[in-house]
């Protein structure tokens, strides 16, 4: 049982490390909240709306992202994509992601073996 | 109430909890998602969205108030780091407040149930909840270190500091001999002082109140003076050394023990002084000083720190 809690809070914060890396990446063109939903369920990062949608927000709010509503074949939907902030912080995190996920890498295969 | 209504009850409840601003703007995306999010339920399972399954994905979605606060940035006022002792002076403050509230309270003549259960009425009433000040003061200070600490991240460097230093230096030592020295000239005669500043002219009832029982001067006064002017070689020693060592600090909290030991003893053999007032001031003073030392040594005893591993139990 206490196994399973840690596995679950542990993988929840890894989750949460990757969660904004992994919006950012899909909003390099413009799209609203389900389809970006819809983008990272189908790329295999499903993330649960109650999270995903008020994270847009935030990530608006901090100068990354710009929005506007439009109305294409549907109701009126909002569409998010990176800014030039946005852009340039995508860019270093995704720099240091990669160098984190060589490290750890390494770090799993020499402990595996 | 069909699915809509269900929907925008839990966008309601929201967008309320949101700043004025971005409500309605929040409320129309908000809105326009779940019923996306329905629909997509309602072709999976390969029927009609109904209130149910509206229900279903908003429990799934998030309490409204937990959903309302990730839109916008986390907000601390106390910062985590603060948080243990925020909680810790907290509750050692209420704990304090409520004790001397009730000994005040119980101090007062209580002949019966009935006046104990008022006694202990009033204390509730008059001291408890009253004492939510406390906490109050607390988040209040401890919320303006954290946004101080936000506004000027740059705070000063962890520096490295001797655990024997001497505080203030020789210098303060120095002046600490002085004042012992001092200090012990009035203890050993106070009407000296009335010598010295009215040339012997002062009225007989101040010499009367600065005078000791002789009970006092044959059993507690040697014993006392010679603990408090065993200070004065102490300090001494710990300006030749340059610093406090273990020897050093032992000999002190055994010279302050030994003091309050002593002083406890006058307090409770009976009169100090002649005049019953300055009795009782003397006395006061004595046990301020002992409940201030034994303070003091507690405080050292809970943050000392001695580094050592945890023993194991073999099985």
């Amino acid at each position: 049982m206490g196994d399973t809690d840690a596995f679950g809070k542990l993988e929840l914060e890894l989750r949460r490390g990757v969660v904004v890396l992994a919006t950012l990446s899909q909003l390099r063109t413009p799209r609203y909240g389900y389809e970006l939903r819809q983008a990272l369920a189908d790329k295999g990062l499903p993330i649960e709306e109650g999270t995903l949608y008020p994270l847009l927000r935030r990530l608006e709010t901090q100068g990354l992202l710009k929005s506007e509503w439009k109305i294409e074949d549907g109701p009126p939907r909002r569409y998010y994509a990176l800014n030039a902030d946005g852009r340039k912080l995508l860019k270093k995190l995704t720099e240091s992601w990669q160098g984190m996920n060589d490290a750890m890498g390494r770090l799993l295969k020499e402990d595996g073996q | 109430m069909n699915a809509n209504d269900v929907i925008e009850s839990y966008v309601a409840d929201v967008a309320v909890r949101l700043p004025r601003r971005q409500r309605n703007d929040v409320a129309f995306e908000l809105r326009a998602l779940l019923n996306e999010e329905l629909q997509a339920r309602a072709e999976e399972a390969g029927r009609e969205a109904d209130a149910a399954m509206a229900t279903e994905l908003l429990r799934a979605f998030g309490q409204p108030a937990d959903v309302a606060a990730r839109y916008r940035p986390a907000l601390t006022i106390i910062d985590p780091a603060d948080g243990h002792k925020f909680l810790r002076t907290a509750v050692i403050g209420l704990v304090v407040i409520w004790c001397a509230g009730l000994l005040t309270q119980l101090r007062q003549p209580i002949g019966s149930a009935s006046g104990l259960l008022g006694a202990l009425g009033q204390w509730w009433l008059g001291v408890v909840i009253p004492s939510m000040w406390w906490p109050g003061v607390l988040v209040v200070g401890f919320g303006l270190a954290a946004w101080a600490r936000r506004r000027k991240p740059q705070t000063p460097q962890w520096q490295p500091r001797a655990a024997d230093r001497i505080h203030g230096g020789r210098a303060a030592m120095a002046m600490g001999v002085v004042g012992i020295v001092c200090g012990l000239s009035v203890l050993i005669e106070p009407r000296w002082i009335l010598d010295l500043f009215w040339s012997g002219h002062a009225a007989p009832a101040a010499y009367t109140a600065l005078t000791y029982t002789d009970t006092f001067l044959q059993r507690q006064a040697l014993c006392l003076f010679v603990l408090v002017a065993l200070n004065i070689p102490l300090f001494i020693a710990v300006m030749a050394h340059g610093s406090w060592s273990a020897r050093l600090r032992r000999i002190e909290t055994g010279l302050a023990v030994a003091t309050c030991v002593a002083m406890a003893w006058a307090v409770l053999d009976g009169p100090i002084m002649m005049a019953p007032d300055s009795d009782r001031t003397a006395k006061f003073f004595m046990v301020l000083i002992i409940v201030f030392v034994l303070i003091d040594m507690a405080i050292k005893l809970l943050r000392s720190v001695r580094p050592a591993p945890k023993r194991q139990v073999r099985a």
